[in-house]
């Protein structure tokens, strides 16, 4: 099966600027060489490794904001993922993701200097790993391509693994590693028979073929079969991912067993990632569609993936609510927010439609604003587990008295995790409504209410929180101490939340940018906007 | 500040608020008082506009109706997006103006009874209690002069994590449970009007784009202002035609438009009509506020717990909420369905004045018994806004308007006497008229308007009300058995009230009570306002609410029974 007409290797070698917009994962991935290559000259330093792993990704996020300038200006403006079968791509999602990863990639190690590095003697290893799977997150949303998508879940997944059970000595750290790389293990399998049943059908590794084979082929009995379940196969590994209800097992007990600065990173980095990988299918399907008649083809993928969103949010709020540990309850509740993210994510909207780019758009919102709730709630928790060395509920009581600069952002983040105003949450939350509403189909109002409802569902285990912080009190409790600098962490989210609640315009404005040039160029304005920033192994 | 001043209004206690984080702690309560004072004499100033008839008709034909003038508006794009704009959308009319002084009056009052916070039982925080009693202020002004729906909703939730804190932290025994209560029956009222406030946004889009391509291929247009390039309903201020969906309370109600769209039986939601179930959203999201009998649960427990200038500022404002609700959306944006419910919404109000007087009578608990009072007083205000007729309309505000004056002065009434005795059980109490007869005099007026005495300002409510209703009998046959359910409601209230004041105040001097002392300065200086307003209004009606609000009023009612002769 494998192509027959040899490869010209002289256009698969890319030339310096097509390299150049790969440049942040590229410095991530000198950082990494530097940290091995650290030890060799100076010894187990974990400050310097600390400094060099910070100026790496220092480096990478501003190669980062300049790729983002230059795609997002017109430089190189984005590509429509409808016509290439590129192996990589650089374009408006992946600079956006990089940012956020980026920022938030940079917060995780904050945390854990702040809390972990002082005993951790394997500091290079820990970094590395981290940077390792920061470098599949970036490669998950820059590819269309089933094998390169695989080959970056794995990429992500195996330094994850790790990460978790990075505490030899802890036995729970073990086993939420075991059954993290189990789970992974299976998922990942899954997912390459579903990619090689689509392989085998299709004849290309392409998403954008595979979608226009779906949308021509779509009406055989047979080959509906085979499509259907090869997709519901790969479907189910990024369902790994994002943590999706059912594949969602693994997460909770992932996430307690380490420590809080990798659930951190899992729960949101990684579920982001998926988030936008999916998203990105979603878009290759949209534009695959030429007319809107055919859009209707695409229903049962949509209808699979709004019904995966409501059980998903539905089950991770219920799940949370009688949680214990503090860990479990964010970690169920990112599963929820995985859930909101999926609707905007079921919006099939064919990309001549006049308002396609609103779910995108919102998606692109929500996944910065859910960035800054879990960096300013995690971060607390993370201070107050430090502290008190228990990861219960109960270790927050009264903590408005304990440590009322510490209590005060933790509210402003949990209210903005509920969804209420004045906090960016409750922005988020709306675009992906208003998204779902400009469908106007039932499926969408269906998934608004099923998000409003859950909302309410969410209140109460959140304001638990809230309740054993405010008015539950221990007076032989004494008042924590905090570090300043993640006190800073904590206030910069939780200001990030209400700044961007009040100036959501400009927000808006943003990510309606970083959303244009997604979609295939409709027939009516058939001018292509700018080169095609991607390089093509030849997959075929 | 002139152009602006309903914004002053909105952010000066946001900016109290803001002072009160700054200053030192013994400074605090100055700060807040002056906060809440300044906003009172603000709000104030806005009689000038009302004084000369600014309530009244105005130039807008709209839909064969008219619609209230609206005073001071400020309008700035919020958030815009591709065809989308929420809007920063300020303004007053008749609906707004008694309630924005009513919330200012209050609060300010509220405030003053804040006074003594060292002498409470919880004692701690006095920084954090003003500032989120200012913030809550600001959400309450907001929810009163916002036209955009989305604007309205984010006050709306504004007020709900203030409130909560402040019943949670500083509430009675039971004050967690009360708190949380609170918290989930309101937020899932506003979680209905979410998903309405979303559904009408796309519908009214739906509607005005379907006009404009019947415009563009040259259709017939009945309706005038529809062109190609969009719909003008002559309201909007700019006279910019409208080109997709909106967020425009007023547009929402006015449009033609978008009206037929909402009325049409072939708009349909998930299945069902779109018009009677949106209403029943809004309707259960604004009778949760009210509340109503059978959503009205939470509220013997919030009002309870909460401190005495909570209860206050809870029975004074926040239940007004509902009604307004009611006047500025549910009726003027789904009339005919307001006509298709008229009945049920009628029984909840009867039930509610009947079921509240009752559950008043058997409560032994001061506080609880001034709490279930406030559900039978609010079930006037729907039973007259349900029956569609000027008295109906006309009594429900007003006793939207006079309910705000004598239950914060019987709330407060229950905190001078729980502050000295230390329990509510009315059947321990007796006699406290002799031992302090400033108070018991202050008391007998506050509790006679509540009772609805001629000549105070419970009265007019109900007496208008139940005018209204026997005069919706020619419209709606069942309104004249609900008018005679209703005034037995009169009799109830008597019957609890009287046994109360007789239990507590009357009788022979006890022992238990000897030597307290009578309503201090401060105390005076809260009740005062309050007694006097429960006189005044009583024996001017007209000149204290009616002349400023009946204009705006009957253009809504005028506006709401024609759009139901025109699309029902």
């Amino acid at each position: 099966m494998f192509p027959t007409t040899p490869l010209n290797l002289w256009s698969a070698i890319p030339i310096w600027e097509q390299l150049w917009l790969f440049s942040p994962m590229i410095a991530l991935v000198v950082t990494m060489l530097a940290i091995v290559a650290c030890p060799l000259f100076i010894g187990r330093n974990t400050r310097v490794t600390m400094a060099v792993a910070s100026i790496g990704v220092l480096a990478a996020f501003l190669l980062t904001w300049q790729v983002a300038q230059r795609v997002a200006t017109g430089g190189v403006s984005g590509l429509s993922p409808g016509n290439t079968t590129g192996i990589l791509i650089a374009d408006n999602l992946s600079a956006w993701f990089q940012i956020l990863l980026m920022t938030f990639l940079g917060g995780v190690m904050l945390l854990w200097w702040l809390g972990s590095a002082s005993e951790e003697r394997n500091a290079p290893e820990f970094l590395i790993l981290l940077l390792g799977s920061a470098v599949g997150m970036i490669l998950m949303t820059s590819t269309t391509n089933l094998l390169m998508i695989i080959v970056a879940i794995e990429t992500a997944s195996l330094p994850s693994y790790a990460i978790v059970g990075f505490d030899k000595r802890d036995r729970f750290a073990a086993e939420a590693s075991l059954k993290y790389m189990i789970f992974g293990a299976i998922s990942a399998a899954i997912m390459l028979y579903g990619a090689s049943l689509l392989y085998g059908l299709v004849g290309s590794l392409g998403a954008a073929d595979i979608a226009r084979y779906t949308i021509d082929h779509i009406a055989d009995p047979q080959n509906r079969l085979i499509l259907g379940l090869g997709m519901l196969c790969f479907l189910a590994g990024i369902a790994f991912k994002i943590s999706a209800v059912p594949f969602h097992f693994w997460c909770p007990d992932a996430f307690e067993g380490a420590k809080i600065e990798v659930t951190m990173w899992l729960s949101v980095a990684s579920k982001a990632a998926g988030l936008l990988l999916l998203t990105r299918l979603v878009l290759t399907f949209c534009n695959a569609v030429s007319q809107p008649a055919e859009m209707a083809l695409l229903s049962p993928l949509a209808w699979t993936i709004g019904i995966m969103a409501a059980i998903t949010c539905t089950v991770g709020n219920f799940s949370a609510y009688k949680q214990q540990s503090v860990k479990r309850l964010l970690a169920y509740s990112s599963i929820a927010h995985a859930g909101y993210m999926l609707m905007a994510a079921a919006v099939f909207i064919h990309p001549s439609a006049s308002d396609s780019r609103s779910a995108l758009s919102a998606l692109l919102a929500y996944v910065l604003i859910y960035l800054f709730m879990n960096l300013g709630a995690f971060s607390v928790a993370a201070m107050v587990i430090w502290e008190t060395g228990s990861d219960k509920i109960d270790s927050f009581t009264g903590l408005f008295r304990r440590a009322p600069w510490l209590a005060v952002p933790m509210v402003f983040c949990l209210v903005s995790l509920i969804g209420v105003p004045p906090f960016a949450g409750f922005i988020g939350k709306w675009w992906v409504l208003v998204a779902l509403g400009n469908l106007s189909t039932p499926l969408g109002w269906i998934l608004v209410i099923v998000a409003v409802v859950n909302t309410l569902i969410s209140v109460y285990y959140y304001m638990r929180l809230i309740v054993q912080m405010a008015f539950k009190d221990d007076a032989s409790r004494p008042p924590l101490s905090v570090s300043i600098p993640g006190t800073g962490l904590v206030y910069i989210s939780a200001i990030a939340l209400l700044v961007l609640f009040v100036w959501a315009n400009p927000l808006k404005k943003t990510t309606d940018r970083f959303s244009e040039n997604l979609y295939r160029p409709t027939p009516s304005a058939q001018q292509v906007t700018g080169s095609v920033a991607s390089f093509d192994a030849g997959n075929r | 500040m002139g152009q602006h001043v309903l914004s002053w209004l909105v952010f000066l206690p946001a900016i109290g608020a803001i002072l009160c984080l700054l200053v030192p702690k013994r400074h605090v309560r100055l700060i807040a008082v002056a906060a809440t004072l300044l906003t009172l004499l603000l709000s104030l100033t806005l009689f000038t506009t009302f004084l000369g008839g600014g309530n009244d008709a105005s130039a807008h034909t709209i839909f064969g109706s008219r619609y209230g003038t609206l005073h001071h508006v400020e309008r700035v794009p919020w958030i815009t997006g591709q065809n989308f704009t929420i809007e920063y959308y300020l303004g007053i009319d008749g609906l707004g103006f008694p309630l924005v002084i009513l919330t200012t009056f209050v609060s300010f009052l509220a405030c003053l009874a804040s006074w003594n916070f060292e002498h409470w039982h919880i004692n701690k925080g006095i920084r954090a209690y003003f500032v989120l009693f200012l913030l809550l202020e600001a959400g309450m002004l907001g929810v009163f002069v916002s036209l955009d729906f989305f604007l309205f909703y984010i006050f709306w939730e504004v007020m709900l994590l203030p409130m909560y804190f402040l019943i949670g932290v500083w509430g009675g025994a039971r004050k967690e449970y009360a708190a949380i209560k609170f918290f989930l029956f309101t937020l899932g009222g506003s979680i209905l009007m979410l998903v309405a406030l979303v559904a009408m946004y796309f519908y009214s889009g739906d509607a005005v784009r379907s006009a404009m391509a019947t415009a563009k291929k040259g259709g017939v247009t009945v309706t005038t202002g529809v062109t190609a390039q969009g719909v003008n309903s002559g309201y909007r201020i700019d006279a910019k035609p409208l080109t997709g969906g909106t967020f425009d309370l007023i547009e929402l109600a006015t449009n033609s438009v978008i009206q037929k769209h909402f009325a049409s039986n072939a708009t349909l939601f998930l299945g069902w009509k779109f018009a009677p179930l949106m209403f029943i959203f809004l309707f259960i999201g604004f009778a949760i506020k009210l509340p109503c009998v059978p959503f009205h649960t939470w509220l013997p427990d919030a009002h309870v717990e909460a401190p005495t200038p909570i209860s206050m500022i809870l029975a004074g404002v926040l239940l007004k909420m509902g009604g307004y609700g009611f006047l500025r959306m549910c009726y003027p944006i789904f009339p005919t369905a307001a006509e298709d419910w008229a009945y049920l919404l009628a029984v909840i109000g009867v039930v509610s004045i009947l079921y509240g007087a009752l559950c008043a009578m058997a409560q032994t608990d001061f506080k609880k018994l001034v709490a279930y009072s406030s559900v039978s007083h609010m079930g006037y205000v729907l039973l007259g806004i349900a029956v569609l007729t000027p008295a109906g309309f006309q009594g429900a505000m007003f006793q939207m308007i006079a309910h705000g004056i004598s239950s914060p002065m019987c709330f407060f009434l229950v905190g001078v006497i729980y502050d000295r005795a230390h329990h509510r059980e009315i059947n321990r109490f007796g006699g406290l008229w002799l031992t302090m007869p400033k108070y018991g005099t202050m008391a007998t007026i506050g509790f006679f308007a509540s009772l609805g005495l001629p000549g105070l300002c419970g009265f007019i409510g109900e007496m208008w009300v139940l005018l209204g209703t026997f005069d919706a009998g020619k419209r709606f046959p069942w309104a004249y058995p609900m008018a005679i359910l209703a005034a037995f409601g009169v009799i109830l209230t008597a019957g609890y009230i009287l046994w109360l004041i007789r239990r507590v105040y009357l009788g022979h001097e006890k022992h238990e009570y000897e030597g307290y002392k009578d309503a201090s300065k401060r105390e005076t200086f809260i009740l005062v306002p309050f007694a006097t307003l429960c006189i005044v209004m009583g024996l001017f009606p007209m000149q204290t609410v009616f002349n400023f609000t009946n204009g705006t009023l009957d253009l809504v009612l005028e506006h709401v029974v024609k759009a139901i002769a025109l699309l029902g």
